[in-house]
């Protein structure tokens, strides 16, 4: 990066915006087709109602909770890079944190929806926000279920406002580029910036604060999730472990995705030189690390179980690796904690290809960590009158695919219209043109 | 008459000479734009004075924070439920979480609200004198907000010799001297 101008970054992050190309469309069309896939079945879940969800008691929390928690947990690696390593100035975050926290909000917009699709009624959504009404009745602040309203609706609330003031500068940098209605719009997004010293001493002020607030969020965000589960005492959640065993699950599949997404950005964007391996391989080197910590606490769980000397806890943790849903177990085992294993290779690490392919396991193996948790405890309750194989139907499928395809819409969409590397920040890791260097050169 | 002096700089080392030249003239009604935050401009002019965002976001935060904890409580007043047990109606740990919730939501807003205030954006017409898409670009700019008549060749002057590429109104004769030869040029890292 030592050897770009300033006005060479402008250039080439600029560059991309608006111009077509294949592949991008192809990738669009695909998934606007699986937002499709989606939008149908949950048109026919609107009109017949829950029961065509695949959901049987007394497994009531299946495919939407884990795709929920997934996706929640996928938006976490974004905040980390875009608030957690700025306040550590850890220089690699600059060059991918843009579309990482592009990433974290489309993923929490994701996530959203998941409640409303599971409560069905999904027109009563609103009932879950404290508000005056004829009922008089409000929310038990006493359920993490109303816990969790709160903490996805501050997360994705600061996490855009955190994204959209990281944007100003840049759109207006774009503003000065573009001609035409864009100039128009942009001038209106970037709010009429022009980057006086008043501007960027309040802004950088404000920008600090807000990676102050979000540090402590995005922790809290997943202790809540997880916390969904563990105030409950059904066995296999109610466990203390979880709030730190979620969050780190959640940075080391959200670091997996931003893997998944900007391998193929860099080649398409053609932008080796703000994208380079070294970026990749500190996110590989996190991805290690979370993995490790996940690992670890997969295997603590099986302690407290053991040590607890419950016998419903220790049943289901029996259940899960040699029971029915045994082949979940050891995927997201494997997926999780055997294949990135890889990453301790430094060839792996600096090798796209391999990193592009271990990020996919990651992710599958995440989704499969919280679809092991959700059903296997809800399947394998106290009653074993009452236990039941549940899996997921071609509705609650349709509506998984629907949910990537509305992410990687949005990603798509905002790739070619934002600067998906963050400019100015960019321009601080360059060297500031000097005329002490020209004299000396 | 009173009108405005700018320079374009395309060196970092040249405007901080330049701001601090002008300051040591007793120039002071100045605007810089950047196309990046750098520490060195924010230190030659504000030397070190922090910004007033932090009570926003801290007046923000306590109010969230107390809302919170009103918003639970009172709620849970307004329909008693007999709780067995001994359970309180308004209890600590789980309204913490609210609380905690409601802290960075309102910190966050107003530190939102805070940082538009002062930086005095959204807007359509403000600082038209630094509308130049270079300043967002590669270049810096820095213009001298009404300038008297009878200084406005002094501060031209000053900026053409500590380096600008372009200053306007051109000081006459074109007094721009090498700013390198100068010992002054600001040390930037």
């Amino acid at each position: 990066m030592s050897n770009l101008t300033y006005g060479q970054v402008t250039k080439d992050i600029i560059r991309p915006l608006f111009k077509p190309s294949l592949l991008h469309g192809l990738a669009l069309v695909t998934a606007i087709a699986c937002l499709s896939v989606g939008a149908y079945c949950w048109k026919l879940q609107l009109e017949q109602g829950l029961g065509v969800a695949g959901y049987e008691p007394p497994v009531m929390w299946g495919v939407y909770i884990t795709t929920f928690v997934f996706w929640v947990g996928i938006g976490h690696a974004g905040t980390l890079i875009s608030a957690i390593l700025f306040l550590f100035r850890a220089r690699w975050r600059t060059g991918v944190y843009r579309a990482s926290e592009a990433m974290t909000i489309f993923a929490v917009l994701t996530a959203g929806l998941f409640p409303i699709l599971h409560a069905g009624r999904c027109w009563y959504a609103y009932w879950l926000f404290p508000y005056p009404n004829q009922r008089q009745l409000w929310p038990n602040f006493k359920s993490p279920l109303v816990w969790d309203v709160f903490a996805i609706s501050t997360y994705l609330t600061i996490s855009a406002i955190f994204f959209y003031i990281g944007l100003i500068p840049d759109m207006a940098a774009t503003r000065d580029k573009v001609k035409g209605f864009g100039k128009r719009v942009y001038g209106a997004l970037c709010l009429g910036w022009r980057g006086t010293d008043n501007q960027w001493r309040h802004y950088m002020a404000a920008y600090g604060f807000f990676a102050a607030l979000c540090t402590p969020l995005v922790i809290s965000v997943h202790s809540v999730v997880s916390w969904d589960f563990a105030m409950s005492s059904t066995p296999g959640w109610h466990s203390t472990i979880f709030p730190p065993y979620f969050v780190a699950g959640a940075i080391f599949s959200g670091c997996a995705m931003v893997l998944t997404l900007l391998i193929p950005m860099r080649s398409l964007f053609k932008w080796e030189d703000y994208l380079t391996i070294w970026h990749f391989e500190r996110l590989a080197q996190l991805c290690l690390l979370t993995g490790a910590i996940l690992t670890y606490a997969y295997a603590t769980e099986y302690f407290i179980a053991w040590y607890s000397d419950n016998p419903y806890e220790w049943g289901t943790f029996i259940y899960r690796p040699t029971g029915d849903y045994a082949w979940a177990f050891w995927l997201m085992v494997s997926c999780n904690c055997i294949f990135p294993l890889a990453l301790w290779f430094k060839k792996v690490r600096t090798s796209l290809k391999w990193l592009f392919i271990i990020s996919l396991i990651i992710n599958v193996g995440m989704w499969f960590e919280r679809f092991n948790i959700i059903a296997t405890s809800l399947a394998h309750m106290f009653d074993p009158g009452a236990w039941v194989y549940y899996l997921p139907n071609r509705i609650e499928m349709g509506i998984l695919v629907g949910s990537f395809g509305w992410f990687f819409m949005w990603f798509l969409l905002f790739v070619k219209v934002m600067p998906s590397v963050a400019i100015a920040e960019i321009k601080e890791g360059v060297r500031p043109p000097l005329k002490a260097d020209e004299v000396t050169t | 008459m009173s009108a405005n002096v700018k320079g374009v700089f395309a060196h970092l080392d040249c405007l901080l000479t330049g701001i601090d030249r002008l300051e040591k003239a007793g120039f002071k009604d100045m605007i810089v734009a950047a196309p990046l935050p750098r520490h060195e401009i924010e230190e030659a002019i504000y030397k070190g004075e922090p910004s007033p965002v932090r009570w926003w976001t801290l007046c923000g935060g306590i109010l969230g924070g107390s809302l919170g904890f009103i918003l639970s409580s009172l709620t849970a007043l307004d329909w008693p439920m007999a709780i067995p047990g001994g359970k309180p109606l308004v209890a600590i740990p789980p309204y913490i979480v609210i609380v905690f919730e409601c802290t960075v939501l309102f910190g966050g807003i107003a530190t939102l609200l805070g940082m538009l205030y002062y930086c005095r954006i959204p807007t359509k017409s403000m600082e038209l004198e630094v509308c130049d898409p270079r300043f967002s670009d590669d270049h810096f700019g820095l213009v001298l907000k009404d300038v008297d008549e009878s200084r406005r060749e002094e501060a031209a002057t000053i900026l053409s010799g500590a380096g600008a590429i372009e200053v306007t109104p051109q000081p006459e004769g074109d007094a721009a001297d090498e700013p390198t030869e100068d010992k002054e040029v600001a040390d930037v890292e």
